[in-house]
């Protein structure tokens, strides 16, 4: 790389399209995991409250998935799903986003004050209907907050996908090294950091929107 | 009527909440439990809307073994008030207090409806219906607890220390409302507190309890700081017990002599009216509202406060501390616009406090059996059976 420059603009112009598709591959890879894993977390985490024995077992059995190393996981998984397919890439991811969103459930659904809880109980509701009605909503602070660090993750993890055929942005990585070419390497960072914070963004506005008590209550010193 | 047929709660560990109480708790009337903590009270008002299942004895509402009721259902027609409030801080002010008409089934409209008229009824500002819980100061997000509990009109209110969290004079003031609410409303109110200032203040019969839910006493206020049962209930009522009693007692027996009317010789510029005592001249304004006292021996003396007293609306409590605290000893008797209409010296009200008062009750409770004829005479007898059963038990 002595003389290669670290960008080479016209390369970016002459492959927008590509890097588009990329950015749209990249996005659907990390982040339908973790709306999967929000689907499986929420649930989950409701049963792990009302019945906290479950609470452990689960939590260790997605963390032990959490912990082994990703490229590790597609490979085991290629000989079921296939090389290049996106389920070898989102299924380790959508255990992922679990890890990280099954505690900041249960955290959130634990952390309604008692008097809160008492008076949903006191008033007439069920179990259920009162983990769903009021506990759930009161929780989504805390939801917001696992989904953020949940899909910075997954945007992060989904790159290393290219290793075994599917990364999207991730691509651009392998390809750069090969060809010891940094522009895509550059593009791939930058566009994976714009998307991160694009997510991140709208979740922030997420939460303004789903829970419009809860933006000055932290100030509030609640 | 709520009923405790030797209703008692032992834990899973061997320790005893609650040894088994029998007590009645009459229909549209306050009952207060009050006890050190760990007496078993909260226990013991939980056992009605089956927040906590006695492992012992009954709890009758109207009759039915609220054992024998779905829990939802049960509760839904029983109001509870606590001591955090507990709003949903999800919830806006509105639908917060509409949370058990939704539960019914009510329509939105109708719910949001009947919420407003709520709002109002406790003394909240429209606006305030749009705000969140986390917007509103503790004696609003009280008050808010109180009207969603109030939504559905149910017969029964339990409230548990409902008044604890806030500061004195935000307390005053709830439980000023309460009394005004419960005296248009007559619900079956079961109230805990630890605060025995506030149980004689909102309760129509008081039941004072020890450690395990045992009635040390059960009375009427009146009956309860004058004559406490025994040492450790006259311990438990304070020093003051006297004094305290005397707030439950109508200021109008001050016998009040009327001030002489038309402009006295006042303090040139300063006020057209003024009444003599000794040395002392109680300056008045145009409106004839008491200014202050001024020593009309000393020169340039400053004016001294007047305190007053309204002899239709305070108690003798109120009359005394005024006497006591006037620099001429004298109280000023205030109309309702709070211009002098007399005066009382502190003679006159110790003549008050020395008459015994025609009934047990004072001045609150007589008018509460006004607005409800026939219930009264028979509670009063219910409390002193208990009473008697209680000592006779121990």
């Amino acid at each position: 790389m002595d003389d290669e420059p670290l960008v080479r603009w016209y390369w970016i112009g002459d492959h927008l399209g590509y890097l588009g598709d990329l950015l749209a591959d990249h996005a659907v890879i990390a982040l339908v995991p973790v709306l999967i894993g929000l689907l499986l977390a929420v649930p989950l985490g409701l049963a792990c409250t009302r019945f906290p024995r479950l609470y452990q077992p689960l939590a260790a059995v997605f963390n032990i998935v959490y912990a082994l190393p990703s490229l590790a996981v597609f490979v085991v998984l290629i000989p079921y799903t296939g090389l290049a397919t996106q389920a070898t890439v989102m299924i380790p991811l959508t255990f992922y986003a679990v890890a990280v969103l099954l505690p900041t459930t249960v955290d959130g659904l634990r952390a309604v004050p008692d008097p809160v809880r008492q008076a949903a109980t006191a008033m007439g509701y069920g179990p259920w209907h009162r983990l769903a009605a009021v506990e759930l909503p009161a929780a989504v602070p805390y939801l917001v907050a696992g989904l953020r660090v949940a899909a910075v993750s997954s945007i992060s993890l989904a790159s290393v996908g290219a290793l075994v055929g599917r990364g999207g942005l991730g691509y651009l990585f392998v390809d750069g090294f090969q060809r010891t070419f940094p522009t895509p390497i550059v593009a791939g960072i930058v566009l994976i950091a714009v998307l991160a914070l694009a997510v991140d963004l709208l979740l922030v506005g997420a939460r303004r929107l789903l829970a419009p008590w809860a933006v000055r209550e932290k100030g509030a010193g609640q | 009527m709520i009923r405790f047929d030797g209703a008692g709660k032992r834990h899973p560990d061997g320790t005893v909440a609650v040894e088994g109480l029998d007590l009645d708790v009459p229909t549209g009337r306050t009952t207060v439990l009050v006890g050190p903590s760990g007496c078993g009270k909260t226990t013991l008002l939980r056992m009605v809307n089956r927040m906590v299942e006695p492992t012992s004895g009954r709890v009758l509402l109207d009759g039915t073994d609220v054992a024998a009721l779905d829990p939802a259902k049960l509760r839904r027609g029983i109001g509870y008030v606590i001591q955090q409030a507990g709003l949903f801080p999800h919830r806006r002010v509105i639908d917060n207090i509409a949370t058990v008409p939704y539960l019914l089934g009510w329509d939105r409209k109708k719910a949001r409806a009947r919420a407003a008229e709520l709002l109002d009824l406790v003394g909240l500002a429209p606006e305030t219906a749009k705000r969140y819980p986390f917007q509103l100061s503790g004696g609003q997000q009280q008050r808010v607890g109180v009207a969603r509990a109030l939504a559905a009109d149910p017969p029964v209110l339990l409230m548990d220390e409902p008044f604890s969290a806030v500061d004195p004079v935000v307390r005053a003031g709830l439980q000023e409302e309460l009394l005004r609410l419960q005296s248009e409303l007559h619900k079956t109110v079961l109230f805990v507190t630890h605060d025995i200032e506030e149980a004689v203040r909102l309760g129509d019969q008081v039941v004072v309890l020890r450690e395990r839910g045992r009635i040390a006493q059960l009375a009427d206020p009146h009956t309860l700081l004058t004559a406490p049962a025994d040492l450790d209930v006259a311990a438990f009522l304070g020093r003051d017990r006297g004094l305290r009693g005397l707030g439950l007692r109508p200021a109008a027996s001050v016998a009040v002599r009327p001030i002489p009317g038309g402009p006295g010789d006042g303090a040139a510029g300063r006020s057209p009216h003024g009444v003599r005592f000794a040395g002392w001249e109680l300056m008045l304004d145009d409106g004839r509202r008491p200014i202050g006292w001024i020593d009309r021996d000393a020169a340039g003396a400053a004016l001294e406060p007047a305190p007053g007293f309204r002899p239709d609306a305070d108690t003798l409590r109120a009359a005394l501390d005024a006497a006591v605290l006037s620099p001429t000893g004298i109280a000023v008797a205030l109309d309702p616009e709070g211009r002098a209409i007399g005066t009382a010296d502190r003679e006159a009200v110790l003549a008050a406090l020395a008459t015994r008062p025609p009934s047990a009750n004072g001045a609150r409770q007589a008018e509460k059996a006004e607005a409800a004829t026939g219930v009264k005479a028979e509670a009063t007898t219910d409390a002193t059976a208990e009473t008697d059963g209680a000592g006779g038990g121990r």
